[in-house]
């Protein structure tokens, strides 16, 4: 094949990528929208960065430092978030007018909470579908590492109960 | 700054040209980093991020992180494009400035939109990254072209390296000699301190300014583009008015 097709089909590679991706970005379901709806808190897991899940998780100075951690971001364990698509952020027991805000920045790995217009709190989104999300929360207080919270979409937790 | 081509540079313009444009990267960069929490001059860790979600099936992660690297690739594809293509149609100068305006507008066009247009969505935040990744993929396409790949200002890696081969060739007394290493050891310094300190800059500018510190970095590359029109008018400013004192007919 000469160069100059070649380099034709070089450069309508290159268009057919852009215009892929420039649909893909605009008409696929996007984190934005997948988040939108209510969930429901499942777990709050806290992994040290120099220790194994399993051995954190039993350790006495575990249970301090989540009770610490917890303290902080007390706002944030909300038991229920309600993702609204107008922004705001909701949890079952506060209600309305919480003040809490909700932006997804990034390629769509970060979940940015906001109150009164000032970031409470980033997470680093690490698995997000219809049923489940997984938030990261990086912290830094005694000692480095991550509270894992795993949340469940509220309507597939009823008709589980439904089919219990 | 920008009228000289390849080897006809002096050390003096490829400082200024590889400090006042690595100074605007790395406020770009921070920038972006503190808006978007995306990076502008990350394209080595995109390819890594873009085949990590391909691996994870997320699709919309991966289309976004193409969307962010074919941008760049465009964008220094374009700088070099008006370069090569310009020669004998328009000055050289007119060449080299035309990838800096189109920067300038890019990234002008960003600070505009986040005054006031942005609603916080995640599409608009994926298109005013690509749109800074452009600009950036002009930048680096139009520094690398013209000076022979010498002066590269958005991505430090090979500039890393670069600097780590120089420092451990100084450790033979001939090498610290040669003026020519010497120099490129200061260039490749005046990059990297630059960019850090674009960075700060634009850290700290942020918690003042906030978007304004888009509206700093367009000064910047006003400056770079216009440095040489300057110049130019000057110098010829300069013929005339001798050329009139000999030949006052």
């Amino acid at each position: 094949m000469s160069r100059d097709v070649l380099i034709k089909i070089n450069y309508v590679f290159v268009a057919l990528l852009l215009i892929g991706a420039s649909l893909t970005v605009m008409y696929h379901e996007n984190p934005e929208r997948l988040i939108q709806g209510e969930w429901v808190e499942k777990d709050w897991r806290l992994e040290k960065a120099n220790a194994t899940p399993a051995s954190a998780s039993t350790s006495e100075l575990q249970e301090r430092l989540k009770r610490e951690i917890l303290q902080n971001i007390e706002d944030l364990h909300l038991g229920v978030w309600r993702f609204y698509k107008d922004g705001t952020l909701e949890s079952a027991e506060a209600g309305q007018g919480n003040g809490l805000e909700w932006v997804i920045k990034g390629r769509g790995h970060v979940l940015e909470v906001r109150k009164d217009g000032k970031t409470v709190e980033s997470f680093q989104i690490q698995q997000i579908s219809k049923d489940k999300l997984v938030l990261h929360l990086n912290f830094d207080l005694q000692v480095k590492g991550i509270i894992e919270i795993v949340l469940e979409r509220k309507g597939q937790i009823d008709q589980y109960a439904k089919k219990v | 700054m920008l009228r000289k081509y390849s080897n006809h540079r002096t050390l003096g313009d490829n400082l200024k040209l590889g400090g006042l444009t690595a100074f605007s990267a790395g406020m770009v960069n921070v920038a972006s980093v503190t808006v978007f929490f995306a990076f502008t001059s990350n394209v080595t860790g995109y390819y890594a991020v873009f085949a990590q979600e391909l691996s994870k099936g997320n699709w919309y992660q991966g289309a976004v992180v193409l969307l962010w690297i074919l941008l760049f690739f465009i964008g220094s594809f374009l700088s070099n494009f008006v370069i090569i293509q310009g020669k004998g149609r328009w000055s050289q100068y007119i060449s080299h400035a035309i990838p800096v305006m189109l920067e300038f507008l890019s990234i002008l066009f960003v600070g505009i939109y986040l005054d006031f247009f942005y609603k916080n969505t995640l599409q608009e935040t994926e298109f005013l990254v690509a749109a800074l990744l452009f600009a950036m993929g002009l930048q680096n396409g139009l520094t690398a072209s013209i000076s022979n790949s010498v002066v590269k200002t958005t991505h430090l890696t090979g500039l890393t390296t670069d600097l780590a081969i120089l420092v451990s060739m100084f450790s033979k007394r001939e090498n610290r000699e040669n003026k020519a290493l010497v120099d490129k050891f200061h260039l490749l310094l005046t990059i990297m301190i630059a960019y850090v300190l674009g960075g700060l800059f634009a850290g700290l500018g942020y918690l003042y300014l906030q978007n304004g510190t888009f509206y700093l970095t367009c000064a910047i590359l006003l400056i770079i583009a216009l440095y040489d029109f300057y110049k130019l008018t000057r110098v010829k400013q300069l013929f005339i008015k001798r050329r009139r004192e000999t030949c006052p007919a």
